[in-house]
């Protein structure tokens, strides 16, 4: 019997374990890097948009009202965000900082979209939706379905997603100015109306959103993520 | 991570180390080429061949050694009928008559190892052999295990390579990849002189063995595994004519598989109880340091990846299900996301590419050293059947060996 063989066969093994984790690892610092890339473009396109309101006022509503778009994009850098949460945990700092920022272009995007609907008389359909991810959460996981699912039925509606207790000082102010409690999470606002707690189905949903009725429908799929 | 996955990295870690060993084997040893060279000393034998219940294919097992290229006088083959109950008896008296060379025997139903024992009982030759009356040997089978034997004079026992006959269904395909990489291990095995069994399909002794270690014994159904762990505790060496071909045929309905395997691991698990002692003792070398102990994990591992994928595949119908109930929404193909962003990328995909990468590198030796080619139905049934098949034996064994009870042969 060699024993040079069990170590070297030992050896080879852990090396073939170290690269699948150095391997995994590099691919999680891409998406890292990835998420970080979009959000400075969305972050641009914002501030773009922004420049433009401030430069056209309301006296082009129709190209500010074209321009302002970003709610793909940000339910699309949603998603991302959401793998990055599942491969590296919610508790990574980056994540967090990822997600801290993510939630910050949410809240300009909403203040423009507020910006614009007060100048220009567009009525969109937009929904904040407050979430935890501290301990199980089953009904906010549940609500972000209904959510995804709307808005792949309804490509008009917007939705924020904020992670409630992201401590950032934007979103406390955006969660007081709501007047939402942390007590019973989930929690949705509809067009600034008052919060709605708890689980929903997709048909409490619809009565929660009587806009449907003006919002055109499509098979275009889209997304929104869990958060 | 959940504590579950800790347990897959762990069965990960070992079948790659395994893999790894083999493969290191591999490159030290590598199996030498067929060649046309002769024997220069013809060994008389004496083939057992047990049958119990075996009409259909007897005289095609007994006709395929009568046209073993080895000199008629130096072979002899015993048919012994264990009480057959179907025509297995007219059919060897038959084949005795017609043929000079074969002997016909019948007995008490009593189990394949006593009529493997009367058939070592009656044998004087030098070497006494096994065959299944489910397989069919290649012509130069004999001639090449002679040569490996002279090759070595420690030699006492020898196993051949064993292939599946004709696999055409799905099952008898999938079982076709996995004899082909058995073929690989059993070389490996040799190479680090730690053969594990002596199968039914072919495998010859030197006589004067069974004088030192006794004959077959029942063995919990599994008397082939049982004679390679007595030689090893005996210190006699085993090795694998690579080059010696048989052919066997398999259980072509899962039932049968399942019956078959679960006789077989259980067998292992319960000779692996008789020989504890073995384990981790250096004293058995590579079979008791490697083998034996690899050979119970890879049975425990088996269960418990089982289990975990099964439970989170239940846990995730749950979920959805639970779900759709929950909030209505009806059923529906939801967006997908066609960059390499979503695609689940941690760690253990990559460990587990490297585990199927190793596997297939087996295969593909496995395929060299028998001379064998494996169509791509053949894994395509492997890969997606076995997953689901192995469990139901490994289980089954698991609890037949707790509870003690005795598999069945037939």
């Amino acid at each position: 019997m060699v024993w040079k063989r069990y170590v070297l066969a030992f050896a080879i093994t852990a090396a073939i374990f170290v690269t699948a984790f150095y391997i995994a690892s590099r691919l999680d610092s891409a998406r890292v890097a990835d998420i970080r890339a979009t959000e400075d473009s969305i972050s641009i396109d914002i501030l773009s948009s922004e420049t433009q309101f401030e430069l056209l006022g309301n006296l082009d509503c129709q190209t500010i009202a074209q321009n302002s778009g970003l709610s793909d994009e940000l339910n699309s850098l949603a998603s991302q965000l959401s793998v990055a949460e599942r491969n590296l945990g919610d508790t990574n700092p980056e994540v967090i900082q990822l997600k801290k920022q993510y939630s910050l272009l949410e809240i300009k995007d909403y203040i423009l979209l507020q910006n614009i609907t007060e100048k220009c008389g567009t009525k969109p359909v937009y929904v904040l939706y407050f979430y935890t991810n501290s301990g199980t959460c089953t009904d906010c996981s549940r609500v972000a379905d209904v959510l995804t699912y709307l808005r792949s039925e309804y490509p008009g509606l917007r939705v924020y997603s904020f992670d409630y207790n992201l401590d950032l000082s934007a979103l406390k102010t955006l969660i007081s100015l709501h007047k939402v409690s942390g007590a019973a999470l989930p929690a949705i606002i509809v067009n600034n109306r008052a919060p709605v707690y708890g689980p929903q189905t997709l048909e409490s949903m619809q009565t929660l959103i009587p806009e449907f009725a003006t919002l055109a429908t499509s098979t275009q799929a889209t997304s929104t993520s869990g958060y | 991570m959940d504590v579950g996955a800790l347990g897959v990295y762990l069965c990960l870690f070992l079948a790659l180390y395994f893999e790894v060993f083999l493969l290191i084997s591999y490159l030290e040893k590598k199996p030498s080429a067929k060649t046309a060279a002769k024997p220069a000393y013809y060994p008389s034998v004496s083939m057992v061949v047990p049958s119990y219940n075996e009409e259909k294919t007897l005289a095609q097992t007994v006709h395929s050694l009568l046209a073993l290229e080895y000199p008629k006088d130096k072979l002899e083959i015993l048919i012994v009928d264990d009480g057959s109950k179907d025509n297995t008896r007219s059919i060897g008296e038959a084949l005795a008559r017609e043929q000079t060379q074969v002997r016909f025997f019948h007995k008490e139903n009593g189990g394949k190892y006593t009529a493997l024992n009367v058939g070592i009982v009656e044998s004087k030759a030098e070497l006494v052999g096994c065959l299944d009356a489910d397989s069919f040997v290649a012509p130069d089978a004999l001639l090449e295990v002679a040569k490996k034997l002279e090759s070595d004079p420690t030699i006492m026992a020898i196993t051949p390579v064993m292939k599946v006959y004709h696999p055409r269904k799905l099952l008898e395909m999938m079982q076709a990849v996995e004899y082909t990489f058995g073929i690989f291990y059993k070389k490996m095995f040799d190479n680090l002189s730690a053969v594990n069994v002596l199968p039914g399909p072919f495998s010859l002794y030197r006589r004067e063995i069974f004088s030192t270690i006794g004959l077959f014994k029942h063995a919990h159904n599994t008397e082939d595994m049982e004679i390679a762990f007595r030689m090893h505790k005996y210190g006699l060496k085993i090795a694998n004519a690579h080059t010696a071909f048989v052919y066997t045929t398999v259980p072509h309905t899962v039932r049968a598989l399942v019956k078959q395997r679960t006789r077989w691991s259980q067998g292992f698990l319960q000779n692996a109880r008789d020989y504890r002692y073995m384990f981790f003792n250096p004293r058995f070398g590579n079979f008791g340091m490697l083998v034996l102990p690899f050979a119970l994990a890879a049975f425990f591992a088996g269960i418990y990846t089982a289990f975990y994928a099964l439970f989170h595949m239940l846990n995730y119908v749950w979920g959805k299900v639970a779900d759709m109930l929950a909030t209505h929404i009806p059923p529906h193909i939801p967006a997908a996301h066609l960059t390499w962003f979503y695609i689940d990328t941690n760690m253990m995909l990559f460990v587990v590419i490297a585990v199927l990468g190793l596997t297939f590198t087996t295969i593909f030796l496995g395929q060299r050293i028998s001379e064998t080619r494996l169509g791509v139905s053949s894994f395509i049934s492997y890969f997606a059947l076995f997953g689901f098949i192995a469990p139901l034996w490994l289980v089954r064994a698991a609890w037949g060996a707790a509870l003690s009870q005795e598999s069945r042969w037939r």
